[in-house]
């Protein structure tokens, strides 16, 4: 059943790619989403045969593939990736709902549209080291391809600068899970931790440490974020969405997944160093995130401060804040996609998306009425309103630190205060206030504003993703059910093993 | 991706061109533009404009006499008809806003300028009040009870319905007048915006003596609140100081814009207000209770089909119409304006009196320097 998650998207790509003649975009469009449908509909099958009860891998399927090197085609599934495959499923049917203005090489776009999802399916469901490699190598070239042919003017820079970065990345992980098999001895590539019995804690620093650093550019985290609100500035609506909303996730996940999962205790020694490198990619990212005047960058910075979050639940590992980090992905990959939808829509309209020029957008007659209200409940949203889905998160995340790492969470809680601070000078400037886009030169006088009206099918996927973000935010248990084993789990490792080292289970 | 054009600049920098306007209203020319589009826009939406303006002065003459010193006036907008099917097109809001014509008639009674204010300050009027009060007391407790404790509360209410009455005979002029350009237009004999302002100058001229007077029937005697002995005309008393205060002055109402009052961003001074129709911002919010968009919506009722294809063939067709209402009822009024300048020049144009001149030159400067003034300040980049 989950290698139908990448058979889907994968053969799709491939059938795409193969479509003989000239097939119009559209047309191409539309055999993309109703590929993702039907991966949607592939998922939502997984999460009913899913036990939530259950917190370690289920409905694992595998074959060997080179036994000898260790690569096996091993897939599973527990209440991390769950919610994680979901979020992909929904938002990669966004990203083509969304890819309506492609013109330009439809079958391309959209075959590597459906790789990248099918790669990410695969990297959350991939139950061995070198497998997880594999994914997440492989959705890095099509990204590259989708910012450098379908990005904005300054697109080789970002998406090359996207590509040294992640790459790098990945030669880091790669290192961390050869130096893994070289010092243990053992070419399994298996998910099971390694503890101290096995390996010198001298051994594990180095290796978790090639691992956060790949994650952490991945992620980003202060101070390896640097390609991330490049490659967002220049890239494609739909192609921010995914950056976003989902590849972030796979540096959030390899971190909680392998980072923790694999070194528990080497994790513990380092916790307060992370729990502090978190509260300042959070300052970091929102005092970033202030300074800017496109939208999208503001949003982008947005992204590296609210990923610093999930760094600080992950350090504190109390069962709480696991629950916490995995809501943090899931509202963080269902707002910033809603802010980067929105976002796009404004530039669509408006041919800017800059704060110094915009003005009074939520105009009901001549402006983007809907556009500017969805906003409005996007960065509420973000910025940790009760009754939306970023309340949940932040709040189960500082709840679950604070006692671990009080001095960490309480500069982080400062952080979501400044995401108020940002998102509502977005708001005031560019939808408060009466319509208008400033002239160039002062002198010019008053211009008639003249937006094309956005149409409310265009506008579907928006409020599918406001109307989710508020669904989890009035009912946290809909997600919380499915996780909360394996968080509790994942928590409880590092306790069972110190246990364990020091000699019994008391 | 291309873009799309975004942006159209219509309208040129008004604060430089003061004197061009002056040189405009001089020289005889009109102040809009004489293009088919304006005139277009100007005839149709001041066909409509006269079609509202009909009810709203049907109901504010049935306002000034039948609901006079009526302390709930509940049923003020319903002009007498209190069937239970118009009472309920009413609530369901299947009308005209009335609400419109009353902000106009308090704009006017608070600005007060010119003869029917001045009429309302004497002391005849006082003891036109005095007479209509005491009789109006004899059968009417609550009166005999207010009256008394405060003795200028029922003298206010007079001054508020006598220029709820004036108004109403200033719009019945104008609704027929609007109504016959329409007319004039369809049978040819208007066919350039010069003509336009010539017909609408023409109209006000010949309405500029009509005597001004009202009266109420209390317990079947007739009284005078503006006798004929205070020589009202409609002119100079009522529609000189109706353009000075709906058309220049207006109210700073709570719009896309807010206005600062302690950091005087509203002038102290009633006499340098520019929150009228010439100046309104043609985008407002739409917010309830709005006064400028609720008129709009009652010419959106009443558009001409000529004009609305015209409106649905721009920008988002129906999606925007009540600002394309808006920015077309402006151009209207600028022609009204203009037709109220010409009609009341000190001298003929065509003098060649060297102190004539100087005298007209002035008078155009002193148009041409309010008119100038646009509120153009809200679209700076205000931080």
């Amino acid at each position: 059943m989950l290698t139908l998650l990448l058979l889907i998207p994968l053969l799709g790509a491939v059938g795409l790619g193969l479509w003989p003649g000239n097939p119009d975009a559209a047309m191409v469009r539309r055999a993309a989403i109703a590929l993702l449908v039907v991966q949607l509909l592939a998922s939502l099958r997984v999460l009913l045969a899913f036990d939530p009860g259950v917190g370690g891998m289920q409905l694992q399927e595998g074959i060997s593939w080179l036994g000898s090197l260790g690569l096996e085609y091993r897939l599973g599934i527990d209440g991390l990736s769950m919610p994680l495959v979901l979020v992909n499923g929904a938002l990669s049917l966004v990203a083509a709902i969304a890819s309506r203005d492609v013109q330009a090489r439809p079958r391309l776009y959209f075959a590597l549209l459906l790789v990248i999802s099918g790669a990410v399916n695969g990297a959350f469901l991939a139950n061995n080291l070198l497998l997880f490699f594999l994914f997440y190598e492989l959705e890095l070239i099509p990204l590259w391809l989708l910012i450098s042919v379908w990005g904005g003017a300054n697109r080789a820079y970002a998406a090359t600068k996207f590509l040294i970065f992640t790459a790098v990345s990945g030669v880091l992980i790669l290192g961390a899970f050869l130096g893994l098999a070289f010092t243990t001895g053992s070419v399994d590539f298996s998910l099971s931790p390694v503890t101290s019995e096995h390996l010198a804690m001298a051994s594990q620093m180095p290796l978790l440490l090639a691992l956060l650093v790949g994650f952490g550019i991945k992620i980003p985290l202060f101070p390896f974020h640097t390609w991330l609100p490049d490659a967002h500035t220049e890239a494609s609506t739909p192609v921010s969405v995914l950056l976003a909303g989902v590849l972030l996730k796979l540096g959030t996940y390899g971190l909680l997944r392998f980072c923790m999962g694999l070194f528990p205790q080497a994790w513990a020694e380092l916790a307060p160093g992370l729990a502090i490198w978190a509260a300042v990619s959070v300052l970091f990212g929102s005092l970033a995130a202030i300074a800017q005047r496109d939208m999208k960058r503001m949003v982008a910075y947005s992204s590296v401060g609210h990923m610093g979050y999930v760094l600080l639940a992950a350090a504190a590992a109390t069962p709480v804040s696991l629950l916490g980090a995995v809501f943090q992905m899931v509202s963080h990959g269902l707002i910033s996609a809603l802010l980067f939808l929105l976002v796009g829509a404004v530039y669509r309209a408006t041919g800017t998306r800059d704060l110094e020029v915009l003005r009074g957008l939520l105009n009901p007659e001549r402006g983007l009425p809907l556009t500017g209200s969805l906003m409005i409940v996007g960065v509420m949203a973000s910025a940790g309103l009760p009754g939306m889905a970023g309340f949940i998160s932040e709040f189960l995340v500082f709840r679950g630190s604070l006692n671990a790492f009080p001095v960490a969470t309480l500069l982080s809680m400062v952080g979501s205060g400044l995401t108020a601070v940002y998102f509502l000078l977005l708001v005031n400037r560019a939808f408060f206030g009466r319509l208008a886009i400033t002239p160039r030169d002062p002198q010019s006088g008053p211009i008639d504003i003249r937006l094309p009206a956005l149409n409310l099918i265009d506008q579907l996927p928006s409020l599918a993703l406001a109307g989710a973000v508020v669904v989890i935010g009035l009912w946290p248990a809909s997600l919380g059910d499915i996780s909360e084993a394996a968080t509790n789990g994942m928590a409880l490792m590092p306790v069972l093993l110190a246990a364990a080292g020091s000699g019994g289970l008391g | 991706m291309a873009n799309p054009p975004l942006l159209q600049r219509t309208v040129a920098n008004p604060t430089a061109d003061a004197a061009e306007l002056q040189r405009r209203l001089l020289a005889g020319e009109t102040l809009l533009a004489d293009t088919a589009d304006h005139l277009l826009e100007v005839v149709g939406v001041l066909e409509s404009y006269g079609e509202v303006l009909d009810a709203y002065s049907i109901n504010l003459i049935f306002q000034a006499e039948k609901q006079f010193l009526n302390p709930f006036p509940v049923f003020r907008f319903l002009d007498g008809d209190l069937n239970p099917a118009k009472i309920w097109r009413h609530l369901n809001h299947d009308r005209i806003n009335f609400e419109y014509a009353e902000y106009c008639q308090k704009a006017m009674f608070w600005h007060g300028t010119g003869g029917l204010d001045a009429y309302l300050d004497s002391d005849a009027f006082l003891e036109n009040c005095r007479t209509i009060i005491g009789r109006k007391r004899k059968r009417d407790p609550l009166l005999a009870l207010l009256h008394p404790l405060f003795p200028g509360f029922l003298v206010e209410l007079i001054r508020s319905a006598a220029t709820t009455h004036a108004l109403g005979q200033f719009w019945r002029v104008m609704s027929d007048l609007f109504l016959d350009l329409a007319k004039a237009e369809r049978d040819g004999r208007v066919c350039t915006i010069e003509q336009v302002v010539e017909f609408i100058k023409d109209g006000l001229v010949a309405a500029a003596a009509n005597p001004i007077t009202y009266a109420v029937e209390i317990h079947g005697e007739n009284l005078w609140v503006l006798p004929p002995e205070a020589n009202l005309t409609f002119l100079v008393d009522v529609a000189v100081p109706y353009v000075e205060a709906v058309f220049l002055r207006g109210m700073p109402f709570l719009g896309t814009v807010s206005f600062n009052a302690q950091a005087q961003q509203i002038s102290p001074d009633q006499a340098s207000f520019t929150y009228g129709a010439l100046y309104a911002d043609p985008l407002p919010t739409m917010g309830a209770g709005i006064p400028p968009s609720l008129l709009m919506q009652d010419m959106y009722r009443h558009l001409p089909e000529k004009l609305h294809q015209w409106y649905l063939a721009c920008t988002r067709g129906e999606g925007d119409v009540r600002v394309k209402i808006c920015q077309s009822f402006q151009k209207s009024m600028f022609c009204v304006t203009n037709a109220a300048i010409r009609g009341t020049f000190p001298h003929a144009l065509a003098s060649s009196d060297p102190g004539e001149q100087q005298a007209n030159a002035n008078y155009a400067a002193a148009w041409a320097g309010r008119l100038a003034k646009g509120r153009t300040d809200c679209l700076g980049a205000e931080a």
